[in-house]
């Protein structure tokens, strides 16, 4: 009878090296595409890169020389205030300027604006009063500089026909869609990978169940074998024909016990759990009165973070941006959405904007944001997570006096090139790296004063 | 009869403790806060803004009591506990007003009453008090980096991530933009200028003349 158990012990051995040989395989083959993506993506970038110049001087019916000093003057001047579309910026779009204008108004002009409005001419006083009286620069251009100028914009809005839609927006905007690009394919390479790992996870369950299927027909098959045979002796026989009580073994005292005492380490786990996370906010991610996206601002776009929470290098509080600070960009930027619109309702009405406070230290505990950023040099992802990833904020870490305490031992202090630390570093063992801890970072007082 | 009810008593435990674990993850719930007193506090603090009683006695042990934390600030608009510094009044700890050592010390008491639209007076008269040294530049270069450089570009090109959305944002390096002098950077970081908006609530003074330090040497560049 040991063939059979030893058959079955086998059956199952098998079914774990299978189970981790596909597992690993399956590894191997999500890195192995991975891979794959990265290269893919490193591709596209770069004939991408190689495309926008070439789109943006395609030369048409003018003379390609002075329309490339046109662009080179027109990006260094007037970029800043001026567009090559219709879109007004500072002051109007250029799109179509030489139909509306005459040559030489224009040279004028440009030369000096505040000349021609002086001498009363009805256009440029409109003009001028349309824009705010805005004063544009005096130019020192000669002619045929000015002329270039005005070759190149009518060549990027006229001239080339589907070359102008790409090329012709400005600059400013070709580089972007470029920049997009490259985050994009990344993303969905990752995309791509995890999806071929529930595709493998999938096919490898599909498998072990068939596995398992064929295995449980042959030791039945072999137990009808057995059985079948005569020369079995007794206690054998008992053995193959084995059949399980259910309702015995339900009723039997040791299988109640042994449930009942499993169901109690399991509640009896996730309540001493829920019990030692009284006090602890950890994942905490309320939803916001407007939703504003860290991974939009400090992710794509690479937002300082103190451009908004201006006092993080200064301060005990890392300031909550007022509605000032966002105008800066959104004057301009995503005006007709819903969500910007909170922020010009709330300027407009005098009343601030109630964002809810997601981390919230307990009063007996002092921490100090610039102590830790300015002096410490601790990157705000230590604390709060890949900040630069979140939609939504959340609570990342525990804030517990463990997990301070934990890295006030791990951290080692930056001494260099900082006179203050000279004398303590003279004072402290020299084999071992001066750590937080070493210079009163368990201190009680330190926190709790 | 024995271990029926010891059976019992570890039944009324597991439904017990069961319940108690029951709730599930919500992200809007800061969870149990064991001392509350200390996360809301009687004094009123910055950020915080309780707009009315009802909402300040919703913490409170025994009902109909006054909270004895969360006060509502009924003084303020909103109930805010912040507010806007007197006008015309500058928080004078805030700024550095001396610069350099010994004889080369300049006082600068940094309260420049320029008008925003008189960049001219600014070009004029103003002149960078902090001294042009290796360590202001490096400071300069780490302040762009904080407030400049998502529009202006790590070069002042104007080609920062932000500066392309923008749209409209100049090159520090190019035509008249080459030559501007301290006083009209400083002008314009304080008041902004065209399409650029103020940034004299988020940088300091000190703090922006060494910006225009750094920014004439991005003037520099090629």
């Amino acid at each position: 009878m040991y063939f059979i158990y030893s058959v079955k012990r086998f059956v199952c051995r098998q079914l774990l090296v299978f189970f981790l040989a596909f597992l690993g395989g399956s590894a191997y083959v999500v890195a192995q595409s991975a891979n794959q993506d990265s290269t893919v993506t490193g591709g596209v970038v770069d004939t991408d890169g190689g495309q926008v110049p070439a789109g943006g001087s395609q030369p048409v019916a003018l003379d390609p020389a002075k329309v490339e000093a046109g662009k080179t003057l027109f990006n260094n001047n007037c970029t800043a205030c001026h567009a090559l579309s219709d879109e007004v910026l500072v002051g109007p779009g250029l799109k179509g300027i030489n139909e509306r204008r005459p040559q030489t108004w224009l040279i004028n002009w440009i030369r000096n604006s505040q000349k021609v409005i002086q001498s009363g001419d009805k256009y440029a006083v409109d003009l001028f009063n349309k824009f705010n009286k805005t004063v544009m620069p005096a130019y020192d251009f000669s002619d045929e500089q000015i002329v270039s100028i005005l070759q190149y914009i009518d060549q990027q809005n006229t001239g080339g026909g589907a070359n102008t839609a790409a090329g012709g927006a400005t600059d400013g905007q070709a580089v972007p869609s470029g920049g997009g690009a490259s985050v994009t394919p990344g993303e969905g390479g990752g995309g791509i990978s995890s999806q071929y790992f529930t595709i493998i996870i999938g096919a490898l369950l599909v498998i072990l169940l068939l596995i398992l299927l064929v295995l449980v027909l042959i030791v039945s098959l072999l137990g009808k074998f057995l059985s079948e045979r005569k020369d079995l002796p007794e206690e054998d026989r008992e053995l193959v024909n084995q059949r399980i009580d259910v309702k015995k073994v339900v009723n039997s005292n040791a299988f109640k016990g042994g449930v009942a005492l499993i169901f109690l380490l399991i509640v009896g786990k996730v309540a001493v759990d829920s019990l030692f996370n009284i006090g602890i906010s950890q994942g905490y991610a309320p939803k916001q009165p407007i939703a504003y996206s860290h991974k939009l601002h400090a992710g794509q776009y690479q937002i300082d973070c103190s451009y908004c929470h201006t006092t993080v290098y200064k301060a005990k509080s890392a300031s909550i941006p007022s509605a000032n600070i966002c105008m800066n960009c959104h004057n301009a930027i995503q005006t007709s959405s819903p969500e910007i619109k909170k922020i010009y309702d709330a300027i407009e009405n005098d009343r601030p904007i109630e964002w809810v406070r997601v981390h919230n230290l307990p009063d007996f505990a002092y921490f100090n944001h610039s102590q830790h950023t300015n002096v410490g040099g601790i990157e705000c992802q230590n604390c709060h997570g890949e900040i630069q990833t979140m939609e939504v904020v959340q609570q990342v870490s525990p804030l517990t006096m463990g997990w301070c305490i934990d890295c006030h031992r791990k951290t080692q202090v930056n001494t260099e090139g900082n006179d203050y630390y000279d004398k303590l570093l003279a004072l402290h063992n020299s084999k071992e790296p001066l750590k937080v801890a070493n210079i009163g970072g368990l201190e009680c007082s330190k926190c709790h004063y | 009869m024995h271990f029926q009810l010891r059976y019992k008593v570890v039944f009324a435990w597991v439904i017990g403790l069961g319940l108690f674990t029951a709730c599930g993850k919500n992200y809007d719930d800061p969870g149990t806060e064991f001392a509350p007193n200390m996360y809301h506090p009687v004094a009123y603090e910055p950020y915080v803004q309780i707009k009315n009683e009802e909402d300040a006695g919703k913490r409170v042990v025994a009902e109909g009591e006054p909270s004895d934390y969360e006060s509502a600030n009924s003084y303020n608009p909103y109930g805010m506990s912040m507010r806007l510094p007197v006008k015309g009044t500058i928080p004078r700890r805030n700024f550095q007003t001396v610069y350099g050592e010994g004889t080369n010390a300049v006082t600068d008491l940094m309260i420049y009453d320029i008008h925003r639209d008189s960049i001219e007076v600014a070009e004029r008269t103003l002149k960078n008090p902090v001294p042009a040294t290796e360590e202001v530049l490096a400071e300069g270069k780490v302040l762009y980096s904080r407030y400049c450089q998502h529009c202006h570009g790590e070069n002042g090109k104007g080609d920062g991530l932000v500066g392309k959305a923008y749209k409209g944002v100049p090159n520090y390096s190019t035509g008249n933009y080459k030559t501007m002098n301290s006083g009209h950077i400083y002008h314009v970081i304080t008041h902004g200028k065209g399409r650029m908006w103020p940034h004299g609530s988020q940088i300091n003074p000190s703090e922006r003349w060494k910006i225009v330090h750094y920014v004439h040497t991005l003037q520099q560049l090629d």
